[in-house]
């Protein structure tokens, strides 16, 4: 049964983990063999809160564009930027950003960066420049998955054993994959889980730790957090099970008995369990989003700020759910612009940009803003060339970190220089071929400092992200750091 | 076939798992060593053979036995087995083609499903029914009438073999209708794409792969429409979206393969990879120059600002190539070389060759149709079987689709009785096969015939998690390799692709879809326009109705109508224990054959409802 994309290479799952999340699902009766046979894993100390902490990872899948989402500002950056973008195709004008339309969305950092660099965002952002320039929000730059830390000679090099690189690079869904979870697609845990492991047991409902608003993905998987999917409108409820469909109550009961039966096919019993555990949790969500009335404005006919309304809401609903430590996923798609770049990527930042800004003031609603954080992440970053009309696929990207706790007016992480070319040059040592940036900032690192401030121990990283005992002082890397110093 | 013939023989799981034991399922072996076992092994010993009747049925934990141990029926095995065939070839199984399948056998009546001409495809069925004119309505605007064209064809239209298999090909070469709509005419485009999937399903896979590169449709999806060559004075570089993509999802995969499926490992025990980011960038190169075929000509488009529109028909055209456009740059990837100076129509030839003759297609591509056809996880074994053939037919051809496709649903893997008890072995039948599923099992109709289904989507509450061709992405609605985390597949390391769209809003949400249409059908807005006006009319109403007759007749009889749909919908894998809960509850019910017709319409939906949110309906064996 081998599975060709699968490196599990992080996820064995332990006995005891598996034991707490039967017994949290009370579904399977059944003596259980299979577990007898599971190597123990060693076991980290979880973490206890007092407070409430909340993460939200805010996912643009495709790679979003970031020469034109956090823009070289400064004449001498400008004039190279628009140099490299404005190779046109015929009809459309290339995918450079007016300058003067830049002026609006720059952002002014407490302490200026070095060499005179300034970056804007896309004109699309000016709630999120808004934000940094009051100091609740800040950008890392350049950051991207990195087994070990590399320059662009290493990356060449044909010596892995010592350079290892991520795997399958400049691939979507490995990618994603990889961001979430530090393996490619097949993986069945990532970071976003393995918080939820460690401190799930401060939540009085473990099922309300790890919470997604987009679908399954590996971000949220622990080896016992389980992702718990809520939609937009809710936690669904299943109307046969209390309309008059059924009409007669013992028909509606076996019914209901069916849904969730234990069932010795693994797949049959898969699908009971989460329908279970579905039917179980609406009726507590419903009760707790009840009790929560948001004023803060959302924008309409959004799918990201419909998602993060219902995070919002959740959030206000965490006395009710006995929530403490929570991580929550929400996404946006079609960032792949290989094409109409021009079009089509100003629309969906100012979609980010007005579901950001809005959840930022529902957390100040809520009285929660500085307990939570929200922070962008992305397949990878796109190409700084120009194919015609849009870029191609990358790797290292800018990205956002929202919230009361984070260290706005900043900048963390290198500025890239602007190149495209191939020579010994030292801006040339930036990229891999055609802008697409080598990070000089590891995911892992990004990762462990939103982990940091939730509560994980400096010495618990390693369970997180496998890769980060390559960054660091202990490593001999104090240039990539463990803490990157963005949260208070 | 005449029901009352079994009616009152209780099918008992037990006896038949004695007579037809296969000793090949590891999960009948003992329990020592290897594979996971999850029955404990006193109920193994009389599962496998053991005692008498004292098994419980199938794959319930219980160990009573609610019926006497009957000799199994032959006809009714007889029908499970040519039921269960039929779900594996095509989306339903009627008793006429029950009948048909056994007294042909599976393999002659596939043949003859095989060389059926192609029924009314996409771009025609569209243009019938009016959506090619200019007009107010600016139909060369429209993309979501794809969605109707699109139900139509999974849920009635006549040759159901060839569009099953067109609809695992649009789950392979995948094309998502809402990822197209910049182009004019974009729901024929997606016609037009779709009948390239249904004319090629028998055919050739080189041939497909051909058609597919340059279909309107996808060179809109993957950028090679309009892509240019490079411009050494700004900088500009080919797009590289289709050559990345033809490559890791249409041909060879990321990762180089056994003729099993399995990665071939190199000197330091890592997987080896298939190609690079240079082979992307060199292949991209092929894909340049191409444009779509304007040889139609043009119209006005109704209503001011008017703009000058391509005739419709230019999405059925292949693209056409520019050499001024093209890349005439040396071009080396996988292994292959195009000389600098190459024209645009011989450097397509090599790269398409190549990718066609790579040792990966076989496996990569055969892997996946069984997983859309039979099984998630299927054996290293089965998709051996199945790339052989598709490296030859037997005639000495590559890439015999017809070939393929009989391989993978005759296959003793997808047979065999092993299956039915397997407690891993199947598949989750995809949300969007169920409703086709439904729609053929009853015989859903469009009262006026536009078939105006949209996307089922719109809402969490009654969402059905899928709709044909509006994949989100060209990664397709799931991934081949998805593993559900927290699972027992995740620690036996399965497969379950479909699970990726399996969380707790789509669980319930679908309960909700269900509910919305099978008492009265599908309502549909102003049912006889192909339009959709924004506020009610009066004519709204249900308009994609099924016809229940048959089991109309059998209100007041919950044992009929239960072992009638045990077999049509789920090929009686239903445990005895089951059927016996649902006649049970549907007890409950006093309807009978005196009373309204809205009653008893009730009483079967209520029945369906039972059988299609059950497990074991939903887990395909």
């Amino acid at each position: 049964m081998n599975n060709p994309n699968c490196d599990l290479s992080n996820s064995q799952p332990s006995r005891r983990d598996f034991l707490r999340r039967t017994g949290q699902t009370a579904l399977t009766g059944l003596a259980a063999p299979w577990l007898l046979n599971m190597t123990a894993m060693g076991e980290a100390a979880a973490f206890t809160a007092t407070d409430y902490k909340a993460l939200v990872c805010v996912f643009l899948f495709g790679g979003n564009d970031y020469a034109n989402t956090v823009v070289a500002y400064d004449d001498t950056s400008y004039a190279k930027y628009a140099a490299i973008r404005a190779a046109g195709s015929g009809d459309t004008n290339g995918m450079v950003l007016d300058k003067a339309a830049l002026t609006n969305t720059l952002l002014k950092p407490t302490t200026p960066l070095p060499d005179g660099r300034q970056y804007a965002l896309n004109p699309a952002m000016s709630g999120l420049a808004n934000l940094f320039n009051t100091g609740k929000a800040a950008v890392q730059l350049n950051v991207g998955p990195l087994v070990v830390p590399l320059t662009r000679a290493q990356y060449n090099t044909s010596d892995r054993a010592k350079y290892p690189l991520p795997p399958k690079l400049f691939s979507h869904n490995d990618q994603q994959s990889v961001w979430q979870s530090s393996s490619p697609e097949g993986s069945t845990i990532g970071w976003g889980g393995k918080m939820g492991d460690l401190s799930l047991s401060n939540n009085s409902d473990s099922l309300f730790t790890c919470i997604s608003l987009s679908g399954n993905n590996v971000m949220l998987s622990g080896d016992s957090a389980l992702q718990y999917q809520c939609s937009t409108s809710g936690a669904i409820a299943v109307r046969n099970l209390s309309d008059g469909f059924f009409y007669q109550t013992p028909m509606r009961d076996a019914f209901a008995s069916m849904l969730q039966q234990p069932r010795k096919h693994v797949l049959e019993n898969e699908y009971n369990a989460v329908m279970k555990r579905g039917l179980t949790a609406q009726a507590k969500v419903a009760q707790g989003l009840s009790t929560v009335n948001l004023r803060t404005a959302f924008p309409a006919g959004s799918s990201l700020a419909n998602q993060l309304k219902m995070v919002a809401q959740l959030i206000g609903a965490r006395s009710s759910l006995g929530a403490k430590r929570q991580v929550f996923m929400v996404s946006l798609g079609g960032f792949d612009l290989h094409d109409y770049l021009n079009t089509k990527h100003a629309p969906l930042l100012q979609q980010v940009d007005g579901a950001l800004t809005a959840f930022y003031q529902a957390t100040v609603e809520l009285g929660v803003a500085n307990q939570v954080t929200a922070f962008t992440a992305s397949d990878f970053g796109r190409t700084l060339a120009s194919n015609g009309d849009g870029s191609d696929h990358g790797w290292g990207s800018h990205h956002l970190m929202v919230g009361g706790a984070v260290k706005g007016a900043a900048f963390y992480g290198s500025a890239p220089p602007l190149s495209v070319s191939d020579s010994s040059a030292p801006e040339d040592q930036w990229h891999v071929g055609q802008g697409r940036l080598l990070p000089s900032t590891s995911v892992d690192q990004y990762a462990a400092t939103l982990a940091r401030w939730f509560g994980v121990a400096d010495t618990d990283m390693g369970i997180l992200l496998p890769n980060i005992k390559n960054f660091g002082a202990s490593a001999g890397r104090s240039d990539y750091p463990l803490n990157l110093g963005f949260m208070l | 076939m005449c029901w009352k013939q079994i009616h009152g023989i209780i099918f008992n799981q037990s006896t038949f798992l004695r007579i037809n034991m296969i000793n090949s399922d590891p999960f009948c072996k003992s329990t020592s060593g290897t594979g996971i076992t999850l029955f404990g092994t006193a109920t193994l010993l009389q599962a496998c053979g053991g005692g008498g009747g004292g098994g419980g049925g199938g794959n319930t934990e219980s160990t009573s036995n609610n019926s006497a141990a009957s000799p199994p029926n032959n006809s009714m095995l007889a029908n499970n087995e040519a039921a269960r065939f039929l779900q594996h070839a095509q989306f339903s199984s009627t008793e006429a083609e029950i009948s048909a399948v056994k007294s042909q056998g599976a393999a002659s009546w596939l043949d003859s499903q095989m060389t059926l001409n192609s029924s009314t495809g996409g771009y025609d069925w569209l243009m019938q029914r009016g959506y090619g004119v200019i007009d107010k309505n600016k139909f060369y605007e429209m993309e979501y009438p794809s969605n109707y064209m699109a139900w139509y064809q999974i849920m009635a239209a006549p040759d159901g073999v060839r569009r099953r298999m067109a609809l695992a090909l649009s789950e392979f070469f995948v094309v998502g209708g809402a990822g197209i709509s910049t182009i004019s005419w974009s729901m024929f485009a997606m016609g037009a794409y779709w009948d390239v999937l249904c004319k090629n399903a028998f055919g050739n896979f080189r041939t497909l792969l051909e058609d597919i590169t340059l279909n309107i449709a996808m060179g809109e999806y993957l950028n090679t429409l309009g892509n240019q060559k490079e411009d050494a004075k700004s900088g500009r570089l080919p797009d590289e979206n289709y050559a990345r993509e033809v490559m890791q999802l249409f041909t060879i995969g990321l990762l180089q393969l056994n003729i099993d499926g399995t990665p071939k490992m190199g000197g330091n025990g890592q997987p080896l990879e298939t190609f690079t980011q240079s082979d992307v960038s060199n292949l991209a190169r092929v894909f340049t120059g191409y444009e779509s075929d304007n040889s139609l000509g043009y119209s006005q488009s109704a209503e001011a600002p008017t703009y000058t529109l391509r005739n419709v028909g230019y999405t059925r055209r292949p693209m056409v190539l520019n050499a001024n456009l093209h890349s005439t740059l040396r071009a080396d990837f996988l292994g292959a070389s195009i000389p600098a100076g190459t024209d645009g129509k011989n450097a397509l030839k090599i790269a398409l060759d190549t990718l066609f003759n790579h040792a990966n297609v076989g496996p990569f591509f055969g892997r996946q149709m069984i997983q859309r056809l039979v099984c998630s996880n299927p054996s290293t074994a089965y998709v051996a079987r199945v790339a052989e053939v598709f490296n030859n037919n037997g005639k000495g051809v590559r890439g015999d689709l017809a070939a393929v496709f009989k391989a993978i649903v005759l296959d003793t893997e997808a047979t065999s009785t092993s299956g039915l008890t397997s407690t891993t072995f199947g598949k989750l039948r995809e949300p969007m096969v169920r409703t086709a599923q439904w729609a053929r099992t009853f015989k859903a109709t469009s009262l006026k015939g536009t078939w105006k289904i949209g996307n089922p989507n719109y809402s969490a509450v009654d969402a059905l998690g899928q709709s044909p061709l509006q994949a989100p992405s060209v990664f397709n609605f799931f991934r081949p390799g998805y593993v559900p985390p927290s699972t027992a597949m995740a620690y036996i390391k399965a497969t379950a692709p479909e699970f990726q769209l399996v969380n707790e809003s789509t669980t319930a949400s679908y309960i909700n879809y269900l509910q919305n249409f099978l008492v009265n059908g599908m309502w549909v807005r102003a049912p006889e326009l192909i339009t959709s006006p924004d506020t009610p009319t009066p004519t709204d109403g249900p308009d994609i109705v099924p016809d229940y007759s048959a089991e109309l007749a059998m209100v007041g009889n919950p044992s009929d109508l239960i072992n009638r749909l045990n077999l049509l919908l789920c090929a009686g894998q239903l445990s005895a224990e089951t059927v016996s809960m649902m006649v049970n509850a549907l007890s409950h019910d006093q309807t009978n054959s005196a009373s309204t017709n809205n009653a008893k319409r009730s009483y079967v939906a209520k029945a369906i409802m039972f059988v299609m949110c059950c497990s074991e309906y939903l887990v395909q064996k």
